[in-house]
């Protein structure tokens, strides 16, 4: 509300044009359907789901040449997640000193690979489920955004590319809903902070770069009524590289994250627990028409590198996507994925059967049309 | 099952071989203020400025790049031949920045016309036309 007060009448714009110093009003609704032929995945999938809705409202308001502020609302539903609730998406007040320099001080999306901070715009992106694997639509409160600052440029190297760099640190305000006999009292991250540099080579379109994020989330809970305290300590990185040449799009990206997880309170001896994932994907999409972009992508998921074994260890996602451009401002997507394994769904919406015991092989059909402006 | 899957992927492989449509064949030419300095313009320096991945002239002016409409004949031959894309990518490129919270596109305007016009108001626009535009109070400008 401070944000829209400060976006009335300002004195300020006389480097601007009428047009730029206009408010700046974008938007858009997103509606889709899932169906999956064995385990329930993001909502009652076997049934077939509605429940996947996206609106968002973004509004900034450039008052001169290098100063810009501004917010989005957004709200989604997605199986037992969102329920439309409105929430602050990103806002910030954006001072762009030089090219190669500029600061944003608000809740800014989180720069970690090639898509992480556009993930959940599906007129981005020609698929509906951007690979799971590194973009997990679950982890959207935990991963998307951040609250503090975050430092970025643009340089151009001469006849060696540019290079796009963004670094941060900050907080993230995070609700934690508890599980049957688990009940939270108090979740809080310390700290969070992270970078990304992506070289734009000489070779038109083929961008190349890594991303580090690391942070810490303490949280209080009480599990069959023993108070316990969580410290986890998170560390990703991921290296990524992106070939974009109209009609072609390749992109393949590889990480690993770490984790270690201490439970204070606990009895002795089962009180740490260390984990490193593995996650990747390669990815290629073709615009045969105008209108139409098929996609084929193949994503690899990994919980912990020292458990590779059995269903529940790993997930193997191979999919097929195509997006249909209707107009400028309108687009239907439709998306086949053929699963392998059953790491990361969750028991909560398959009736509390774990992992190990859902359907191994399994596929996943979805249909989205967004309206954006 | 196993069929509906091998049925997209051919489906798929058919999209594959389509062919690319070809962009109309429009003649277009760069203007900008005729009180600006430049005379040519390097393509990368224009893609940037569109793109607002550069900001500033190189007296420290803003860049103030004006758009046509999204279905305009000449915004798909300039997105084609300067920016490397056609016009829904740029849409794409905009739309994650904008719905990231890290920019807004140029302002786009109904028509050539107005595109002149626009340039011909502000010292630092910077816009594309066909070439049988009138160009009152700009100037084009060569594209290296």
């Amino acid at each position: 509300m401070i944000l829209l007060a400060a976006l009335g009448n300002t004195s300020r714009a006389e480097e601007l044009t009428e047009e730029e110093a206009a408010l700046q009003l974008h938007g858009f609704v997103s509606q889709g359907a899932l169906w999956s032929t064995d385990n329930n995945f993001l909502a009652n999938t076997e049934r077939g789901s509605l429940e996947f809705a996206e609106a968002a409202i973004a509004v900034s308001k450039q008052l001169d040449s290098r100063l810009r502020i501004g917010f989005q609302l957004f709200a989604r539903d997605l199986g037992p997640v969102g329920n439309y609730n409105a929430k602050f998406d990103w806002f910030s007040i954006d001072y762009r000193w030089r090219d190669w320099l500029g600061v944003r001080i608000g809740r800014n999306k989180l720069p970690y690979g090639l898509y992480n901070d556009s993930s959940d715009i599906d007129a981005a992106h020609s698929v509906v489920l951007l690979p799971q694997s590194v973009y997990s639509i679950t982890s959207r409160d935990f991963l998307l955004a951040e609250t503090g600052v975050e430092l970025y440029g643009y340089k151009r190297l001469g006849d060696f590319g540019a290079l796009d760099y963004r670094a941060y640190g900050g907080t993230i305000y995070l609700t934690l809903q508890g599980g049957p006999g688990i009940t939270v009292q108090d979740v809080n991250v310390p700290w969070i902070a992270g970078a990304r540099v992506m070289w734009e080579t000489p070779l038109a379109g083929l961008r190349v770069g890594g991303s580090v994020l690391a942070g810490e989330i303490d949280a209080d809970l009480t599990q069959a009524n023993t108070p316990l305290n969580y410290e986890l300590h998170d560390a990703q990185w991921i290296t990524s590289l992106e070939y974009a040449v109209d009609p072609f799009l390749f992109a393949v990206e590889y990480g690993r994250g770490y984790t270690d997880t201490k439970v204070l309170q606990f009895p002795p001896g089962m009180n740490e627990a260390k984990a490193t994932a593995e996650y990747g994907y390669a990815l290629a999409a073709y615009r045969a028409l105008p209108w139409l972009q098929p996609t084929l992508y193949y994503s690899m998921f990994i919980p912990n590198v020292d458990k590779r074994i059995g269903r529940e260890s790993h997930r193997y996602d191979a999919a097929a996507a195509l997006r249909f451009d209707i107009t400028p401002s309108f687009l239907f997507k439709l998306e086949a994925h053929s699963m392998r394994g059953t790491a990361g769904l969750d028991p909560a919406l398959n009736d509390g059967i774990s992992p190990a015991g859902l359907a191994n092989k399994w596929y996943l059909f979805l249909a989205k049309t967004t309206v954006y402006f | 099952m196993r069929a509906l899957v091998l049925a997209l992927l051919a489906a798929f492989a058919v999209l594959v071989v389509a062919p690319q449509a070809i962009a109309e064949d429009v003649r277009m030419r760069v203007i900008v203020h005729k009180e600006n300095p430049a005379s040519k313009l390097s393509k990368q320096f224009i893609a940037d400025a569109f793109l607002k991945k550069r900001t500033r002239w190189g007296d420290d002016a803003a860049i103030q790049p004006v758009d046509l409409g999204a279905r305009d004949g000449v915004r798909a031959k300039f997105s084609h031949d300067v920016l490397d894309r056609d016009v829904t990518a740029v849409k794409r490129y905009w739309a994650q920045l904008v719905f990231s919270g890290r920019g807004v596109p140029p302002p786009e305007v109904g028509s050539e016309a107005d595109a002149v016009a626009y340039v011909a108001k502000h010292p630092g626009a910077i816009a594309y036309v066909s070439s049988t535009a009138s160009l009152d109070g700009v100037k084009a400008i060569t594209v290296e």
